[in-house]
């Protein structure tokens, strides 16, 4: 059972695709937890179940055993819309392809959970403005995805996933498409709304620019976890001081 | 959800050539329709008109009698003092006049041959002022007159004056029962010949004035009495108001609407209903099979999308929601397009002054009128929008029944 302070706790969680007449094991057997506010890397080869794993805990694919709890609640237990309800309140998703709304322009598409959540119009334009900024791009609020360039589409992905102020950001390698330029200016980004919003972020990735920052690393390998790390430069530190440490 | 129905609208015009020709399919759909049915309401229209104006009238009156049994002799159904009510009648509002009429059968014999005829005798100018028209062959003589000299006139048939082998001046005999059962036979001296446009009526129609009737007949009595009003659209109005006006008089009346009279207009209108309505489920179920096939392939373009957005929380409602908004709003640009393009189809057609062949049965070429019936632009209109929503259940279903993971993971 999950502890109190746990926002996400993992329990013998396996998950199986079937294939022809076989099943294909893309986890097995994987526990650990997540505390709220920790900036944590899922890292491994491709075909690992880094993926797998991150859709399993952000409520969109179910487990074929163990129990998965997000704040507490058993999502084994709950419905397709309860499903939907939890992932519209408490996470944020950034993908490896952005997968904005191409016909939304960038502050719409930040707007969008705002949206189905039935937030008011005014208290919409205050917080997709205050998440613009946050991500800095304020100035191209107006612009449709096609006429930004890939760093800035992932920034405007980063503020759709943090408008709603969930208690989750899962991010399915979010560097995976950037240059080294861009992909450095989106992890300080995402380290920093870490530290000063007490978001919780969780990324799979195999990016080694973003590994070196991040205080805790599960390795998967064959959908087992082999490791579950902390980084020696963030040890015995209290969690502002890795988070002031993780943006020096 | 001013939102929502904006992205719907975007969504709409993502993919421009393949929504334009969508666009073009709704509305040639719709311009379809409007042209059609526009010219059927022409058709209907001029065939009402024309069966008023040929002398049905827009209300008659007989007496009960007349509906209740056969005459056992001529005219003992008729109206006998018909002046009255005829006086009674064009007190009413909207009443031009009151025509009173003499239907009757008989045998008319040219010294060599005979032939049936079916008889109509009426007031030359109580037809006329009411504006009631004997469509005459090309210089084929003159309408009855009740000033004339000569005895008795009488129009023809074109038909029956070909039968008859006789022209305009020619002399014939007519023969019928009185209404005291006896044979009566008088000499009539031809006018005119008509074309009424139907040839089986054109081979028995023979016309002549009220009095020489009544002289044939032995009887003052009338078959009925034409009333005609100032427009069509007032028959209901002087219908309620004359109704009550006829009760309390010696011999009970019975008051007659055009459209319960008028068989052969009814039975064309139904043929137009019927025609109208296949053509319409034609249309309807070519731009439903087309539209689920546009919107599947949109659907299918789109699923990574619909995946992020149902990860992100969406209901999946909302997605059915949003593909039916679209599918709407497509059918709705398509009907605005299809009203336009067909009323300016119409438009040009109308003034380039095209005539039809005649239908079967006619003699005349009718003229390619397209009428702009408001209530059939909406009819159209409500029809594809219709089909479009729903052609987009299927597509928008299968969104929101999309697997999340494997909508994410879409190449």
């Amino acid at each position: 059972m999950a502890s109190t302070n746990t926002l996400v706790s993992l329990e013998r969680v396996t998950r199986k695709f079937p294939l022809d007449h076989n099943a294909v094991t893309a986890l097995s057997n994987v526990s650990f937890h997540i505390d709220p506010g920790e900036f944590l890397a899922i890292s491994g080869p491709s075909g690992s179940g880094k993926s797998t794993l991150l859709n399993l805990i952000g409520c969109i694919d179910k487990p074929t055993s163990g129990r998965i709890f997000i704040d507490g609640t058993d999502t084994s237990l709950l419905t397709s819309s309860q499903c939907s309800l939890l992932r519209r309140e408490k996470i944020g998703f950034v993908f490896q392809t952005f997968n904005l709304i191409p016909v939304f322009t960038a502050s719409e598409n930040v707007e969008y959970p705002l949206l189905i959540q039935g937030v008011k119009t005014s208290e919409r334009r205050r917080r997709v403005t205050d998440a613009l900024a946050n991500v800095g791009l304020s100035g191209r609020a107006n612009h449709r995805p096609d006429l930004l360039s890939g760093g800035e589409r992932q920034r405007v992905a980063v503020a759709r996933a943090i408008v709603h102020r969930p208690s989750l950001v899962l991010a399915d390698e979010p560097t995976a498409n950037l240059d080294t330029q861009n992909a450095t200016q989106l992890i300080d980004l995402m380290r920093d709304l870490n530290r000063t919003l007490g978001l919780t972020f969780i990324f799979s990735t195999h990016d080694q620019r973003l590994l070196e920052h991040t205080p805790r690393i599960v390795r998967l390998t064959d959908g087992c976890i082999i490791s579950d790390t902390h980084s020696e430069r963030f040890e015995g530190a209290s969690r502002e001081q890795v988070f002031a440490a993780s943006v020096s | 959800m001013s939102k929502f129905l904006l992205l719907a609208f975007r969504n709409v015009f993502r993919n421009r050539r393949r929504t334009l020709m969508t666009l073009l399919m709704v509305g040639g759909g719709v311009a379809g329709l409007l042209l059609a049915g526009g010219y059927f309401a022409f058709m209907t229209r001029g065939l009402r008109e024309d069966t008023i104006r040929a002398g049905l009238g827009h209300l008659q009156i007989f007496t009960t009698d007349h509906f209740k049994r056969d005459e056992v002799r001529v005219l003992d159904t008729g109206i006998e003092n018909w002046r009255k009510v005829a006086a009674t009648v064009n007190s009413a509002p909207h009443v031009r006049g009151v025509a009173p009429r003499i239907e009757f059968y008989g045998m008319v014999s040219n010294g060599t041959k005979a032939a049936g005829f079916m008889g109509s005798a009426v007031d030359p100018d109580a037809e006329s002022s009411l504006g009631f028209s004997t469509q005459l062959a090309a210089g084929a003589g003159r309408n009855l007159s009740s000033k004339s000299s000569s005895d008795v006139e009488a129009l023809i048939g074109a038909g029956l004056a070909k039968s008859m082998n006789v022209k305009v001046g020619d002399g014939l005999t007519l023969l019928a029962m009185t209404s005291d059962g006896a044979l009566n036979g008088v000499d009539v001296q031809i006018v005119g010949i008509v074309k009424t446009g139907i040839a089986e009526l054109d081979a028995r129609f023979l016309r002549i004035t009220l009095p020489a009737a009544q002289r044939l007949l032995q009887s003052d009595r009338v078959t009925n009495l034409v009333v005609g009003l100032d427009s069509t659209d007032n028959t209901d109005v002087v219908y309620t108001e004359l109704a009550p006006r006829l009760h309390g008089l010696p011999q009970e009346m019975t008051l007659k609407k055009w459209i319960d009279l008028a068989t052969y207009y009814n039975q064309v209108h139904t043929m137009f209903n019927g025609i109208f309505l296949f053509m319409g489920l034609i249309v309807f179920l070519m731009v439903l099979m087309a539209s689920i096939n546009t919107l599947l392939m949109a659907m299918l373009e789109r699923i990574r999308e619909i995946g992020t957005m149902l990860a992100m929380g969406t209901p999946r409602a909302w997605i059915v929601t949003l593909f039916m908004l679209e599918a709407t709003v497509l059918g709705i640009l398509g009907a605005v397009l299809g009203v336009a393009g067909g009323n300016l189809l119409g438009w040009i057609l109308n003034i380039s002054g095209l005539h039809m062949p005649p239908p079967p049965g006619y003699t005349v070429n009718i003229q390619f009128r397209v009428l702009h019936v408001p209530a059939l632009m909406v009819g159209s209109s409500i029809m594809v929008v219709l089909s479009l929503a729903l052609a987009s259940i299927l597509p928008a279903i299968r969104a929101s029944r999309l697997q999340i993971a494997e909508a994410l993971a879409h190449v």
